[in-house]
Formats: structure tokens, C-alpha cells, sequence
């Protein structure tokens, strides 16, 4: 087939052309503004002095920021590999399962994950009720005493890591299961004429071969989890927020509740590194983990 | 090596019956082929044999030992699967040492099986690649060394060269056939393809419709057919078959040509020949004159795809230099020493 590359590649130019200039328009234009904003000590709307790395140096000193890098590390460790570990597990279960049984428990599990947060705060807001709830009578029941969650900073982030898991987890569940799926059955034959036991199976033949997805799993809950915002901001309410602040969260309150644009806008670039600094670590160690199997 | 006996041995899925009360015997040793169409139960019974497909009813011995309810690992069998079924993310070594060391055998014991099988298949280099970085024909090496260092009591193959090129296909089965008859171990091997049978068994089990339609060496299988099944389903090009009278001493064809037979039931039949033994002849020697269709020359034959007054299609066989053409009268003599009878059911009935 003769093809005409200059046009084509007219072409090609010209149908994502609407994609770059939108990119261009919300996202590029805005990390931009975001960088120049963050040497500025600007109000949210209109314009500011040049400060220089001023509102940078300034976190060094900020008690709120300490806390809140604490909170959300605390947050991510409390989350990401229990989140992911508990998807592997029950994703080793329901592919246990065949047919529709499988397709019935894969949805329940599944389904919190369609859910609104706004909705998933109000469940859990309930079920943890201190005098209604049911997790209460579960209290009762066992001998512990009743304890207000949210209102107890030891319980918060815990209580918090707990419902994001439950919330998320059907996701890293279907990711799991695709993996668990892309192993050709033949090969657990092969590892049972080779009088493999279950968990040298698992060890041996499975765990390595569902790395690349757990790799993933892991890498997508990461970059996940350390923007976690919503939960904590609801859950928070009537609480005591200052207290259990998470990077986002105090981006939130320096931008629309302080009106400091400038200051916002630098602990945004520090998360912003952060994100990108911890995600492809991890990436490139479970590739080098992965290659040295 | 070791004699493995299947006893009435049966199993359904769900509410179809796909293998259905089998009694089978492979000697110690015997080089077995379970040969049959796609859907005649032949994977499934090896794999039942094997442990990974369960057995409803029936016995199975293995080597004198009952293994129906065994583990596939404790069978002490080894199989080559049809997709090798290699661990990916191992070397070649690991993935024949992985079943030793599942079984902690002494590391210097596992080192020299698994030098001594690469030694065997000529793949002392390749032992620390993965099976990615393998050709088709090397996995199925590796496949094969695998199920080696085990020294199980019985080889099994599952299609084990239905992935290979046609070449390679050839090399393979000598290689197997070489190996053996160095390793004289049992082997029990299934596929859909004559040629291979025919190649490499001590004996061919023919199944069909999840029974067997005939236990018997490659000739047995060949010159005497149990079944009108076996007839038509080994030789290439297949048999031909032509509705018969029998009358007297002779079979009577549809426009009237009678063929002498020695031993006669009476009545209808079908009258079974294989394309050999239907020679091009001159006018006066023929029994019957057909019509030539189509002609194939393969260069040592000739194959002529000839019609019969009655309108029944017979092949017959010339020789290589052949000069029938499409569209003459062929006159055709039967070789009367290689006629085949089958009744109404199919089952053979004695002939000629």
C-alpha cells in the first residue's frame, strides 16, 4: 500500500489536537501557574509579591505541616500494603470460586467501590456510632469498652486506613484477579505432577508470577493514598481536624480557608515531588526485585 | 518403568459420559499411542491416568500400586504437555529441579540428573535461559527433560509435537522414538495424528466416542481393523468403502461387478479397500471400470479419485509414472487378499 506520511501525519496532528489544547488548558496551564504561584505570597484570587523560596523555608518551621506529613506517611503505611495484602488474599479466594458464584462474590465485594465517599462516610459514620452503632455492640459484646473513633486521634487514622481498605480494595481485587487469570492452568498441573504443596505453589509459582500485578496494585494504591483527602475531611467534622491534618487536607485549609495562595501552593509542589519521587522508586525496586527472582 | 492397568475405569462431566467403562493394560516398558478424533476421550483418560482429571469408578494400577484417589504427585509419573506448561520465571535448570527439590532430594544428586538429562537432549547450553528466550523445539526439550529427571515409572504425552513445524515435528518423533528405546521405560502417548501412531507405538489404542475401538500393534490396526471406525480413520489416503450384496462366493457391487471372496456371510454389507489395493489394470484383468475425476501425481504414486457405474467414489492407486488422465476409463482390479467386510454396525465381519 502506498501511504502519503506527510498527510497522515496531518492527520494525526489534527485529531489530538483537541486533547492537547484541553491538557494544555487544565492541566499543563495549571501546574505551571501552581509553580510560579508558590514563590508568591498571593492570596488565593489576584496577584502577589515575589517572596522568593520564602513559603518553602517556611515549612521547615510549620508545626501543621509536620503533622500533616506525618499523618498522611502514618496514613499510607497503615493502608497501602494491608489494602494491597488483603486483595491479594481475597482475590486468591474468588478465583477459588467458578462460575456464577464467583462472578455473585466478586460483585459484593466489588460494590463498595462504586460508592460515593460522601455515602461510605455516612455508613461508617453510623455503624461506629459511639451510642448507636453497631461496631459498639460488638464492643459490648467482646468486653472492650465503647470508644468515640473519630473523636480519638489514636483511633482516627487507623479507623480511617480501615474504611479506605474496605472502600478501595475491589479495584486491586479485579487487578489481582486478571493476574490470577493470565496464569495458564497447565502450569499449576505441571507443579502438581511435581509434588508441589500448596504453599510452596503459592511461594513458588504464583506469588512470582503475579508480581508485575502486584507491582501495579501497589504503585496505584501509593500515589492513591497519599492525596487522601475526603475521608479524613469528613470524618473530621465535629472532630478535631488539626490534629489528624494529611498533606492534602492542609493544602485545603491554607488555600480556601486562610487565603494563602502562595503558601498552598508550595506544600502542593513538595506533595507533587513526593508523589512522583515515591512512585517511580517503588516502581523501578519492584522491577529490580522482580528481575533478580 | 512399570505396568500401568486401567479396570472398567469411567467418568462424566456433569451428565455426559466421556470415558465409559475402559479396560486397558500398557505392558512395562510398551510404547503406547492412545490415537483417536478430537472428542474421543483420549487427553482425558491420560489425564486421568495421570491425576488430573478424576476417575468416577473403576481401578487404576501403577505399577501394582492402586493410584485412583492418589495425588498426581505421588502416581510417580511424569507428563509432557502439550504447551510444555514450563515455569516462565525459572531457568531451564530450575524448571527440572523444582520437582526434585520438592521432594528434597540431595542437591548433588538433583545436579547430576539434570546434567545427565541436558546431556541426553543435547541442551547442556541452554540450561540457564528461561523458556521465553527458547525456541518451540527447545521447550519441548525441556518439557521433556523435566519429566526425565524424575525417573518416573511412566512417561505420558499430551499432543506433544501438535505445536511444532512439520520438519521439526519429523526430527522430534525419531528423537522420542530413540529415547525410547534407550530409556525403555513405559510411555503412554496421545494424539490425533496417524502418521505419529503409526511411527512410534509398540501398540495403538484406538478411541472412539470415549471407548476403544481396537488394541493392537500398528499393523494389527492397519491390516486387520477391528471396526469400520479404525478402517476409515488410519491410512492416508482412508479406505474406501462400497456398499455390498453377498452373493455366494462374492461380494456384488452396485452395477452388478462381482468380487471373489473365499469366506461369505450373506447378505448386505460394505465392502472396505484401501486405495492400494485398487490397481489400474488392463481392459480384460479389470473387475470393475470407473471414471477418473481428478488425478493427484506425488511423484513415487499416483492417486486417481475414479466414480463407478453404481456412483459410488473410489481412490485407487497407480504407479509414479502414471499416465491416466482426468475424464478417461480406468479399468480397476481389487487385490482380493486385502478386502475388508463390515456389517450394518460397523464391526468387521471375517472377508476374503
Amino acid at each position: 500500500m502506498i501511504r502519503n506520511s506527510r498527510k497522515e501525519s496531518l492527520i494525526a496532528y489534527a485529531l489530538i489536537a483537541p486533547f492537547v489544547a484541553i491538557y494544555g488548558l487544565i492541566f499543563i496551564y495549571p501546574t505551571i501557574d501552581m509553580f510560579i504561584l508558590s514563590f508568591q505570597d498571593a492570596p488565593l484570587i489576584g496577584s502577589g509579591d515575589w517572596v522568593g523560596s520564602d513559603n518553602y523555608t517556611r515549612l521547615g518551621r510549620d508545626r501543621r505541616f509536620g503533622t500533616a506529613a506525618w499523618n498522611t506517611a502514618y496514613f499510607v503505611a497503615l493502608s497501602v500494603l494491608p489494602g494491597t495484602l488483603v486483595a491479594l488474599g481475597i482475590a486468591l479466594g474468588v478465583s477459588r470460586l467458578s462460575g456464577r458464584l464467583q462472578a455473585l462474590v466478586l460483585a459484593l465485594f466489588f460494590l463498595p467501590y462504586i460508592l460515593p465517599v460522601s455515602v461510605v462516610f455516612r455508613l461508617w459514620d453510623w455503624t461506629l456510632n459511639f451510642q448507636f452503632g453497631i461496631a459498639m455492640h460488638l464492643f459490648d459484646w467482646v468486653g472492650i469498652d465503647r470508644v468515640p473513633i473519630f473523636k480519638v486521634t489514636a483511633w482516627f487514622m487507623p479507623a480511617v486506613a480501615f474504611v479506605t481498605i474496605w472502600w478501595t480494595c475491589g479495584f486491586s481485587i479485579l487487578l489481582f484477579l486478571a493476574g490470577l487469570r493470565a496464569i495458564p492452568q497447565e502450569i499449576y498441573e505441571a507443579a502438581a505432577l511435581d509434588n508441589t504443596s500448596r504453599w510452596r505453589t503459592f511461594r513458588r509459582i504464583t506469588w512470582p508470577l503475579l508480581w508485575p500485578v502486584t507491582a501495579l496494585v501497589l504503585t496505584i494504591q501509593l500515589i492513591l493514598q497519599l492525596k487522601i483527602f475526603d475521608q479524613v475531611y469528613l470524618f473530621s467534622q465535629g472532630g478535631r481536624p488539626n490534629d489528624n491534618l494529611v498533606m492534602v487536607y492542609y493544602i485545603f485549609q491554607r488555600a480556601f480557608v486562610n487565603d494563602h495562595g502562595g503558601r498552598a501552593a508550595a506544600i502542593a509542589v513538595v506533595l507533587f515531588f513526593v508523589v512522583i519521587i515515591v512512585s517511580v522508586l517503588n516502581f523501578q525496586l519492584m522491577r529490580f526485585a522482580e528481575r533478580r527472582q | 518403568m512399570a505396568e500401568i492397568t486401567l479396570d472398567t475405569v469411567s467418568k462424566s462431566f456433569g451428565a455426559v459420559k466421556v470415558i465409559d467403562d475402559i479396560s486397558l493394560t500398557v505392558a512395562a516398558g510398551e510404547f503406547v499411542v492412545f490415537l483417536g478424533p478430537s472428542g474421543s476421550g483420549k487427553s482425558t483418560l491420560l489425564r486421568m491416568i495421570a491425576g488430573l482429571e478424576t476417575i468416577d469408578s473403576g481401578r487404576l494400577e501403577i505399577g501394582g500400586r492402586e493410584s485412583q484417589n492418589l495425588a498426581p504427585g505421588q502416581r510417580n509419573v511424569a507428563m509432557v504437555f502439550q504447551n510444555y506448561a514450563l515455569y516462565p520465571h525459572m531457568s531451564v535448570r530450575e524448571n527440572m529441579a523444582f520437582g526434585l527439590r520438592n521432594i528434597r532430594m540431595a542437591p548433588d544428586e538433583i545436579t547430576r540428573r539434570v546434567e545427565e538429562a541436558a546431556r541426553i537432549l543435547e541442551m547442556d547450553a541452554l540450561l540457564d535461559r528461561r523458556p521465553a528466550q527458547l525456541s518451540g523445539g527447545q521447550r519441548q526439550r525441556v518439557a521433556i527433560g523435566r519429566a526425565i529427571v524424575k525417573e518416573p515409572a511412566a512417561f505420558l504425552f499430551d499432543e506433544p509435537l501438535s505445536n511444532l513445524d512439520a520438519a521439526l515435528r519429523v526430527r522430534t518423533r525419531v528423537e522420542l522414538a530413540e529415547l525410547h528405546q534407550r530409556m525403555q521405560s513405559t510411555m503412554i502417548y496421545v494424539t490425533h495424528d496417524q502418521t505419529e501412531a503409526m511411527t512410534m507405538a509398540d501398540r495403538i489404542v484406538v478411541l472412539n466416542d470415549c471407548r476403544i475401538e481396537q488394541i493392537g500393534t500398528p499393523m494389527e490396526v492397519y491390516t486387520a481393523p477391528a471396526t469400520r471406525f479404525v478402517a476409515g480413520f488410519i491410512g492416508s489416503p482412508a479406505m474406501n468403502f462400497l456398499p455390498v450384496q453377498i452373493e455366494g462366493s462374492a461380494a456384488v457391487l452396485a452395477d452388478g461387478a462381482r468380487v471373489p471372496l473365499t469366506v461369505a456371510p450373506e447378505g448386505a454389507a460394505e465392502l472396505g479397500i484401501r486405495p492400494e489395493a485398487v490397481q489400474v489394470v488392463g481392459p480384460d484383468e479389470a473387475v470393475v471400470t470407473g471414471e477418473a475425476r481428478v488425478v493427484e501425481h506425488l511423484g513415487d504414486r499416483t492417486l486417481i479419485y475414479a466414480v463407478l457405474p453404481g456412483g459410488a467414489e473410489i481412490i485407487a492407486q497407480d504407479g509414479g509414472r502414471s499416465t491416466v488422465a482426468p475424464g478417461d476409463a480406468v479399468p480397476l482390479r481389487f487385490d482380493t487378499s486385502q478386502l475388508h467386510l463390515f456389517d450394518a454396525a460397523g464391526r468387521a465381519l471375517p472377508a476374503a
